[in-house]
């Protein structure tokens, strides 16, 4: 008897761990992905802090007997003064002596060696890092040079990394979300690439000819911002119309708004530049430059460290996550795509909550474009090719059903994470891009089948805990 | 059941890694081996033109010879792109960058950070005019100077006949805009003191330096201006698809194309007789300076911050003595 | 013929057979009947190929046969009329008769003998439809006969009907039958499942029952008839009480206390097209109108027409003295009309959500919390009230409402009307493919919810059902109401189907 129940509590065991994984299979996919990119980058590091400053510091000391004259070798950023910092107070407290400090390039070492043998001067060491160290100069100095020691990490899971890898994928992020709301409706928004360009560039537009080019003013900026994405807006509100009063497949709609819409973008950009340059200018479609540096600040600028565009993903999805879980109108999207005629005859504004819903997704995709002309301080006309299908997929892969009805926007985020750490790991594994293409293809496929063997596999697993459950009776 | 799937998935996606991991010699753990001084991070503009595999090969050559490993990545023609790889190399720790900017404004914000974090950034073939950025040290081609010489040329090919010419352009690359302005400007100087026998330009249709787009256009063409006697395309894809596209049309004998890039499939049609000439480029010798650019930079030398190549014609005579076409 | 033997299946949660033997011999008809998720439709699947059992034996002819798909079992002569109708839309009635048979001569298509065919089969049916047909274009029941029409076409071995009259009007129904004892006569088999037991005791030589799961028990008609055509008289209480495994009081609960108040409803002169011909009639607070016809007599437009479902070309609903400006479901529910739609699946129900969702839906302005925001303690509780009050069974309180019986889905629909409140009931078919013991509740709500003081308008095609719950009916024949019955309980149920076929119309309006 007690190794049946010994046995019964370890299959319980086994059957929660297995529900959890198969609850949250999106969520596993996601961290054996973290576990591959960081196995494929696991990579020597040569980090440039105060830690390794203080490192050289000692390692010099070591081997040189003091008084000690060491020149001190950076390169000219904010990391690189820090490093030095911390050397000179290491080498300070023993009593060792700077012979001199470069901050700058590797002429400029050249320059400063020539100096100090210029006026006879002379050291005995020379201290920086690994980068610094590979410098011709710094190599052919003919004295001892230390730099720290490296060590071998995964590249992938450096902080800048993994802030890279969401911060690249912000855009497509926010787009997916309003995507998942036209995906639950059962319907399809081809349109959000082209849209994100239009807000961009009108964004962009406006900031330059009406609200001062350079001289905009903080407001002014963000009253372009705000007119490119009620651009966008208006679109969604477009298709939305086209769906539900005349009854035009979604993938029509919006196939044609998607065109509309980019030669809009490309005609108000090179109209731009033609009033900039002259009526004879040449029609490229180029970025239109937005002056006033405060426009990059959303895309390019950070709070506590963090780039803005994922602080803007992180609020919209928790709003967005609220709004469909926890109001009047998440719910009526959820019938709606469930079921319409059911929907319609409960009493549900079918027409409102579809129109509501383009207008949402158009919205998403004209902050995407606010964030990304910020981010190339101009509208890009051109931006947001082929970002439709990416972001399908990632809505796809978040577990979404493209007959509607199904799928949550924690889900999405989780997929656009998927698809963000797949490029990223594979970037940085250096696969080329044809080969990313055959990657990504073989994940789409993956998560649509595994989408539709879910119900199998919820049944054997239901099958799987009678079994168990059985077992302690017998 | 869960976990099979699952695991099989991971097994799945850890193949593709591998196998395609495996397929680039710059990447993974070899790297580091081989980098003795460092890695260059090279983001092409597009590989699906020969002209940057070209540049991309001689770098990889190059760099290896001083000891420097070389990362390719393919922008895709997509700044966005182009600026993550940026991001990325930036990530990786790389000495310094290696552009083809895809934007020449809109990847200054990208330019700035690896200003920022005090990794050089080098451009080749186009330049980035972004404001604010640093750019260590830029090789390209004289495209204006090119564009004189494809001027020259069509002038050579139509005689004393002169005619209407018609240009396939590909006006979102800056270089194209400066080799049409060299050709306008040769083709001006050529019909200022004359009145009979002169150069008419009757168009600039957008060509997208594709086959493709340029077969398009170019058919159009054929039907907007019958008369047409040259065709001026700005690269060698777009100069065949035109040429494809006149064939089709019986036309191949009454226009003459030049070209520009010299490329080998280019360089073969020269050679047969359906392309009259081209300006061509130097990609390799691009590679190669680039590098050397980047040694020069790293060992404190100074050097010529901004290296434009000439071109030269090359014409069917040139072609028949090429030992590189057989 | 076909034998079973000791078959089980098992499902996530339940044990849908256990040890179940049954048999079918030639020229014999075995009624299958049984509660909801008594097990009936999962065997239907295992005879026909289109599940597997988890243990047991499947004998055809003496020997043992295990059908890989449903097309293994049609190829042996197994034919199945599903619930769920299987036709392609956007095809025509003949390409969907004969398509998958494979009656083409070189991958070329009969067209004129498939038509001659086609008309033959439907003629059979006592059905009018147009093998040109759209089958989109088609009413349900219309479809349904389609679908019997096709599985005829195979002239199978035996064939396996589920539920086939639940769309049907009585006259088709009949039909069918007949042509059920025909093919039985020639030699073929039959099983029919059936939640009508007066269709059971017309067609069945045997009737096996199922509770649970199980075979709990057999009855063959033909022994304790004696005669050679005779069949002995089935006792239906007891039949009842041996699929509830429990003792009804009767089929019908009786009406509420509650006196028949002033005017509710009033419907003047409702048209639309050829199929709601200036249809008038009022509904008073406490009364139970019942609306009699055969199916596409145009009683569900008119339901769908109060409820602003469906546009009428002319008339007006009036609702306690006020006029209603009906465009939409959504107003209709505010003015406190609601509707238990005939497709209670299809337009009931979003499948994908749990049955909370479900009832919440309509109310959720009840639920609601700074404008927008839904509450969901306050849904939770009003849920669970109805949940009791109705004897709604979940396994959890999120269970997607797809995975319920019917049942169960129907008191959903009825709960959330509950919660609303509302004045005016249109049920249309309310009990359609629900078994018996859910079914009663049902009736059980429907009275209540008249001694409330609400108006309701009862629409179905089961007569029994009709007069048996309504204070007044109607009878509908091609849009136009043709008669009133005042004492439904005493009517006589031949000269109600008299009038809804259309017959004698111009001797008498009314058959009361």
């Amino acid at each position: 008897m007690p190794e049946g129940v010994a046995e019964s509590a370890a299959g319980r065991w086994r059957r929660r761990s297995l529900d959890l994984v198969g609850r949250n299979l999106s969520v596993v996919v996601l961290v054996l992905l973290c576990l591959i990119s960081s196995a494929a980058t696991w990579r020597e590091q040569n980090p440039v802090t105060s830690r390794s400053g203080a490192a050289v510091a000692r390692q010099v000391l070591e081997a040189c007997q003091t008084p000690c004259s060491v020149l001190v070798v950076a390169r000219d950023t904010e990391a690189d003064r820090v490093f030095v910092q911390a050397i000179e107070q290491g080498l300070d407290t023993a009593g060792a002596r700077i012979a001199g400090r470069v901050f700058g390039q590797p002429r400029d070492v050249r320059l400063e060696l020539e100096r100090i043998a210029g006026v006879g001067g002379s050291f005995d060491a020379i201290a920086t890092h690994r980068i610094a160290s590979e410098w011709g100069p710094v190599r052919t100095a003919g004295t001892p040079v230390f730099a720290p020691r490296s060590y071998h990490w995964p590249t992938f899971l450096t902080a800048r990394n993994l802030l890279n890898v969401v911060n690249q994928n912000a855009d497509i992020a926010i787009i997916a979300l309003g995507m998942t709301l036209v995906i639950l409706t059962a319907g399809i928004d081809l349109s959000v690439g082209s849209l994100l360009a239009l807000a961009g560039v009108i964004a962009a537009v406006t900031a330059q000819e009406w609200f001062g080019g350079a001289a905009a003013s903080p407001a002014g900026l963000l009253a372009a911002m705000l007119l490119g994405v009620a651009a966008a807006a208006l679109g969604g509100l477009l298709s939305g119309t086209m769906v539900t009063a005349f009854r035009v497949p979604p993938f029509v709609a919006t196939l044609g708004l998607m065109m509309l819409a980019r030669g809009l973008a490309l005609i108000l950009a090179v109209g731009h530049q033609r009033r900039l340059v002259g009526g004879g200018a040449e029609g490229t479609p180029e970025a239109v430059r937005v002056d006033a540096a405060v426009f990059a600040w959303l895309g390019n600028g950070t709070v506590f460290g963090v780039p803005n565009p994922i602080l803007l993903m992180l609020v919209l999805f928790v709003a967005a996550h609220l709004l469909m879980t926890r109001t009047m109108f998440g719910r009526y999207v959820y019938a709606v795509g469930g079921n319409v005629e059911a929907a319609r005859l409960s009493g549900v504004p079918v027409t409102a909550v579809l129109l509501a819903v383009y207008c949402l997704c158009g919205a998403f995709a004209g902050l995407a474009g606010i964030v990304d002309a910020s981010r190339f301080e101009g509208g890009r006309p051109n931006a947001g090719e082929l970002y439709e299908l990416q972001v399908i997929a990632a809505v796809v892969v978040g577990g979404a059903s493209l007959a509607g009805g199904r799928g949550r926007i924690a889900g999405t985020l989780i997929g656009a994470m998927i698809i963000a750490v797949i490029q990223n790991g594979l970037n940085i594994a250096g696969v080329a891009s044809y080969e990313q293409k055959v990657v990504f293809g073989a994940l789409i496929l993956a998560a649509v089948l595994l989408d539709r063997l879910q119900p199998k596999i919820a049944s054997r697993r239901a099958r799987m805990t009678r079994a168990s459950t059985s077992t302690p009776v017998q | 059941m869960n976990r099979a799937l699952a695991g099989t998935l991971a097994v799945v996606l850890v193949f593709a890694l591998g196998a395609c991991g495996g397929a680039d010699p710059g990447a993974g753990e070899g790297g580091e081996d081989t980098a003795a001084r460092g890695t260059i991070g090279f983001s092409a503009m597009t590989l699906k033109n020969p002209f940057f595999k070209i540049i991309a090969d001689t770098m990889t050559a190059e760099a290896e010879r001083h000891g420097f490993d070389v990362v390719v990545t393919d922008a895709e023609r997509d700044v966005n792109r182009q600026s993550q790889q940026v991001d990325n190399f930036l990530a990786s720790g790389v000495a310094a960058i290696v552009l083809n900017p895809v934007d020449r404004i809109a990847i200054g914000p990208a330019v700035r950070r690896a200003n920022e974090a005090g990794v050089p950034v080098f451009t080749s073939d186009l330049q980035a005019v972004a404001e604010g950025v640093e750019i260590a040290g830029h090789v390209g081609t004289d495209n204006y100077q090119g564009g004189l010489l494809a001027g020259e040329a069509m002038i050579e090919a139509l005689g004393e006949a002169g005619g209407q010419v018609l240009v396939l352009h590909f006006k979102q690359a800056n270089s194209c805009v400066l080799r049409v302005d060299g050709f306008r400007h040769a083709i001006g100087e050529y019909n200022r003191d004359r009145t009979e026998g002169r150069i008419e330009i009757v168009a600039e249709l957008e060509g997208g330096g594709l086959r493709d787009e340029g077969y398009r256009a170019m058919a159009d063409g054929i039907q907007a201006y019958p008369d047409l006697a040259g065709v001026f395309a700005i690269n060698d894809p777009s100069a065949l698809g035109a040429r494809t596209a006149l064939e089709q049309a019986g036309r191949a004998d009454q226009v003459k194309i030049v070209g520009f890039d010299g490329e080998l499939a280019g360089k073969q049609a020269i050679r047969d007789g359906k392309i009259y000439a081209d300006p061509i480029q130097y990609p390799d010798r691009m590679g190669v300076m680039t590098v050397r650019n980047i040694v020069s930079y790293l060992d404190g030398e100074d050097f010529e911050r901004v290296h434009l190549i000439p071109t030269a014609l090359y014409r069917q005579a040139d072609a028949e003595q090429d030992p590189a076409l057989d | 013929m076909l034998e079973l033997q000791r078959i089980s299946k098992s499902y996530p949660g339940v044990d849908a057979l256990r040890a179940v033997s049954l048999a079918v011999g030639a020229g014999e008809v075995l009624g299958l009947v049984g509660e909801n998720g008594a097990g009936k439709s999962t065997l239907i699947r295992i005879v026909s190929g289109a599940e597997r059992p988890d243990g047991g034996r499947i004998e055809l002819d003496g020997r043992a046969a295990a059908f890989a798909s449903p097309a293994d079992a049609r190829q042996r002569g197994i034919a199945v009329i599903h619930q769920e109708l299987s036709l392609v839309p956007q095809l025509s009635v003949r390409e969907n008769l004969f398509l998958g048979a494979g009656w083409s001569r070189r991958g070329i298509v009969r067209r004129r003998w498939e038509e001659r065919e086609a008309r033959r089969l439907l003629r059979l049916l006592e059905m009018d439809i147009d093998p040109g047909a759209r089958c989109s274009e088609l009413s349900l029941g219309a479809r349904q006969a389609v679908e019997i029409a096709k599985a005829l076409a195979l002239e199978p071995r035996l064939l396996i009907l589920d539920e086939p009259t639940a769309a049907l009007s009585p006259r088709e129904a009949r039909a069918l039958l007949r042509q059920v004892r025909e093919l039985a006569r020639r030699g073929a088999a039959a099983i029919y499942i059936s939640h009508r037991l007066e269709e059971i005791e017309a067609v069945a030589d045997r009737v096996a029952v199922l509770r649970d799961g199980e075979l709990v028990r057999s009855i063959d008609r033909r022994e304790s008839a004696g005669g050679d055509d005779g069949l002995a008289p089935l006792d239906r209480d007891r039949l009842i009480e041996t699929m509830v495994g429990r003792a009804l009081s009767a089929e019908f609960p009786p009406r509420l206390p509650g006196a028949i108040g002033e005017t509710r409803l009033e419907v003047r002169g409702l048209s639309a097209g050829r199929r709601v011909r200036d249809v008038s009639f009022d509904i008073r607070r406490g009364e139970v109108l019942g609306l009699a016809g055969l199916v596409g007599a145009g009683r569900t437009d008119v339901a769908r027409m109060i409820f602003g479902a469906a546009a009428p070309d002319r008339g007006e609903v009036w609702l306690d003295g006020r006029r209603l400006e009906l465009r939409s479901p959504r107003q209709a529910i505010r003015s406190g009309i609601c509707l238990l739609p005939e497709d209670r699946r299809g337009e009931g129900l979003v499948l994908s959500r749990s049955a909370r969702a479900n009832f919440a839906l309509p109310n959720l302005d009840r639920f609601r919390r700074w404008r927008a925001l839904v509450d969901r303690h306050r849904e939770g509780r009003a849920f669970s009230r109805w949940r009791e009050q109705l004897d709604i069974r979940l396994v959890r309180a999120g269970q997607r409402v797809a995975t319920l019986s019917g049942g169960n889905q129907q008191k959903v629909v009825i709960a959330r009307w509950l919660e609303r409140g509302a004045r005016v009931v249109l049920c249309d078919e309310p009990t359609r493919g629900i078994d018996v013991g859910a079914r009663y509740e049902i009736y059980e709500w429907i009275r209540r919810m008249a001694a409330e003081g609400k108006a309701v308008l009862l629409i179905s095609s089961e007569l029994e059902e009709v007069l048996s719950m309504s204070d007044r009916v109607l009878v509908m024949h091609d849009g136009r109401v043709r008669g009133e019955i005042l004492e439904p309980a005493n009517a006589d149920p031949a000269g109600v189907l008299r009038t809804a076929a259309g017959i004698g119309l111009s001797e008498a309006p009314s058959v009361a």
